[in-house]
């Protein structure tokens, strides 16, 4: 087929004139061999403008087009469109910035002009390489893969399961509930025992719509927002190493908390101390209703010591001086003759109750010591001694029973999911926001959101509250019926001339490309593909073309750039 | 021959930020070098090492790769990928016989016009200074 090439040049009004010679461009471009006709508008964006470019591709019946204008940015999609309305392939077309990168640079109208007839030169010489390509359209899947079974991930599942939307949640242990199912009491002046955590896993397992994977790990997740493929790999005893893939539109990361490993520090003496316990331990006891030191007695004095692992971290975890609160109310009332002591370096009580919950621990007697940090735990003769320093001056207590409560860290699997999903995590390794204020759940992934504690310390209402934030964003996004349309410029792989050496594996940070093992060729998902480019870049022999950003077609723009 | 030099230099500008930076030179009305040609690529890891050799085989005195910021990248870490190739590409110019000055790697925002044409300039007086690609036309792949 004989290409024929139309030349556009928009004025822009008086914007170009001004400073670009257009008769001299259109001389310049007429003796080009394929340019079957070079035309100039006054304001080719106006719909008089497009009327006429509709119509002239038709009478003269080309096959490729270039516009003269402003940038890319501004008018691409525009002309674009024109050009499929006059049964050209769109992406024939070549837009070249006259405007912007020309006219508005250049004071000099010979400099300018001259530069400009380059630019399009080279936007010929470019169209000509173009290929045509076509616009698919996905179906979008509504389905959501929810990963990490605490109380964000199942108030997540809860909210977004309906009839028309699987949940796919993924726990690595082997039961629901995660750290809000072990504690005891969720904060008295909230009411009743742990009723709550027992009642939403109750609904999740008789909801339908949720399918639970119960000691599961998620081992690889890709693709974009509407069309996620992802593999969860079971460790249940009977069924271990058996991997199941899923598709799923969008994926919650709910992957909450770890506390701080206390022998970390050896000034706590956790561990080898006896009746020196962890905060969740002592949750353990209160479940259990058995408050008592490892010779079966009651103790007579305990002291909780708060901010464990603060300073070592660098933030303060929120919760746990109410929780300490929470513990201290529970000794006075159950064992009646108990000395309490709590060691704190500030008090966080945020919400509107907590003051009132402290006076009346007060109330009931439990003593307050300010301190700057716990020098040493140490056993002395039957008792336990708590050496502190508050202001320079050392001093120290001495109890029955010593109660940490450590900070909270992120959980094991936040750098490994991050890696798969190329998340951003923080300093102190919490997955890190889109924007803390105003995006809060969002993340730099389209389709990737995140609740609960796996963005940072946070109590049980807030992931709650977050929770129904991503599901909000979910289903704003995720409707049924809806298409998405993928890349078109995506990358692709020439099979004989692919080595198989991998490279490019490693420079794709959508995970688009796998490796064929059979072909000995690395393979595009075009789904996947975000058309960057990065991995042409990388390849050594050239197999990776990057549609409509081809070696050749840059090629002709260095190539007449420099004649 | 007492013509003033006038350099011939490739930018290559990825689509999310520096070209958009180099449109908003433009539309500030800021003065740009008519020396500088641009090339958009859609990422600044979309830059291959072999158009910046094959740009100087051409005869270009100067070559600016330009990308987002680090962390700003709209396809996360692609100039990343620009920048090892930016830092293997310096480490063989000797061996060309070109100086490291003609290649540089800049990174422009989409708002930072007076950045765009503030390194503009100051490159293209660099390379007004260095004078005429040294090698053009001589080495061949």
């Amino acid at each position: 087929m004989n290409k024929k090439i139309g030349v556009y040049v928009c004025e822009c009004g008086p914007n170009i004139p001004e400073r670009i010679d257009i008769d001299k461009v259109i001389e310049e471009l007429s003796s080009m061999g394929e340019v079957k006709t070079v035309k100039r508008y006054s304001l080719l964006c106006s719909n008089d403008g497009k009327k006429f470019l509709k119509e002239d591709i038709e009478k003269e019946e080309l096959t490729h087009v270039v516009v003269a204008a402003c940038s890319p940015k501004e008018h691409e999609n525009t002309f674009m469109k024109v050009c499929e309305e006059a049964g050209m392939n769109p992406y024939l077309f070549q837009m070249v910035n006259i405007r912007e990168q020309c006219a508005w640079m250049i004071p000099d109208k010979e400099e300018a002009t001259s530069k400009a007839i380059k630019y399009i030169k080279a936007g010929v010489h470019r169209v000509l390489f173009h290929d045509p390509l076509k616009q698919k359209e996905l179906e979008i899947n509504v389905d959501v893969l929810v990963i990490g079974g605490g109380i964000s991930g199942i108030e997540a599942s809860l909210s977004l399961a309906g009839p028309n939307r699987k949940i796919h949640l993924v726990e690595k242990t082997d039961s629901l509930g995660g750290m809000a199912g072990k504690l005891s009491q969720i904060l008295p002046h909230q009411g009743s025992k742990i009723k709550l955590v027992k009642e939403k896993i109750e609904q999740v397992e008789n909801n339908e719509n949720i399918h639970v994977y119960t000691s599961s790990d998620v081992k690889e997740v890709r693709g974009f927002l509407g069309n996620f493929e992802a593999v969860v790999k079971s460790n249940q005893e009977n069924k271990e190493g058996i991997e199941e893939e899923i598709k799923v539109g969008a994926v919650v990361l709910a992957t909450g908390f770890e506390m701080f490993d206390l022998k970390e520090n050896p000034v706590y003496g956790y561990g080898e101390i006896e009746n020196v316990v962890s905060a969740l331990e002592f949750e353990e006891m209160i479940h259990s209703e058995k408050i008592e030191l490892k010779n079966g007695k009651k103790p007579k004095s305990v002291a909780l010591v708060h901010c464990a692992g603060r300073k070592e971290k660098g933030y303060c975890s929120k919760v746990c001086c109410l929780y300490t609160l929470k513990f201290a109310h529970y000794l006075k009332d159950n064992l009646p003759d108990v000395d309490v002591k709590e060691l704190y370096m500030d008090l966080c009580l945020p919400h509107k109750q907590d003051q009132s919950y402290f006076d009346q621990a007060k109330e009931k007697g439990v003593e307050f010591i300010r301190m700057d940090e716990v020098e040493k735990i140490k056993k002395s003769g039957d008792k336990i001694e708590v050496e502190y320093r508050n202001n320079d001056k050392a001093d120290k207590v001495s109890v029955d029973m010593v109660v940490i409560a450590p900070a909270m860290v992120p959980s094991q699997d936040t750098s490994h999911l991050a890696e798969l999903l190329n998340l951003p995590l923080d300093k102190s390794g919490f997955f890190k926001e889109l924007h803390e204020m105003l995006d809060p759940v969002a993340t730099p992934m389209e389709g990737v959101y995140i609740t609960g504690c796996a963005l940072g310390p946070r109590n049980i209402p807030e992931s709650m509250t977050q929770s129904h934030a991503t599901s909000g964003k979910i289903l704003s996004s995720l409707i049924p019926g809806r298409k998405v349309k993928p890349e078109v410029k995506v990358s692709e792989i020439k099979e004989d001339l692919c080595t198989g050496c991998q490279t490019c594996l490693s420079v794709c940070f959508y995970g688009a490309i796998s490796y064929d093992p059979f072909k000995g060729v690395s393979v595009v998902n075009e789904a996947i593909c975000r058309g960057c480019g990065s991995c042409v870049g990388s390849c050594p022999s050239g197999a990776i073309r990057s549609k409509h950003f081809t070696y050749y077609q840059l090629y002709q723009e260095v190539m007449e750039a420099l004649r | 021959m007492n013509d003033k030099f006038t350099p011939n230099i490739i930018g290559f500008l990825c689509n999310w930020c520096s070209y958009t930076g180099a449109d908003l030179a433009g539309t500030s009305r800021m003065k740009i070098p008519p020396s500088l040609k641009t090339i958009r690529v859609m990422c600044s890891g979309r830059i291959d090492p072999l158009f910046v050799l094959e740009s100087f085989i051409k005869g270009a005195d100067g070559v600016m790769m330009m990308g987002c910021h680090p962390g700003d990248c709209h396809y996360q870490k692609g100039n990343y990928n620009a920048r090892r190739r930016y830092v293997m590409l310096n480490s063989i110019f000797d061996t060309l016989g070109l100086e490291k000055k003609r290649i540089g790697l800049w990174w422009v925002s989409a708002s930072e016009a007076t950045r765009f044409a503030k390194v503009t300039n100051e490159y293209t007086k660099e390379i007004e200074k260095l004078g005429p690609n040294p090698t053009s036309k001589e080495i061949f792949l």
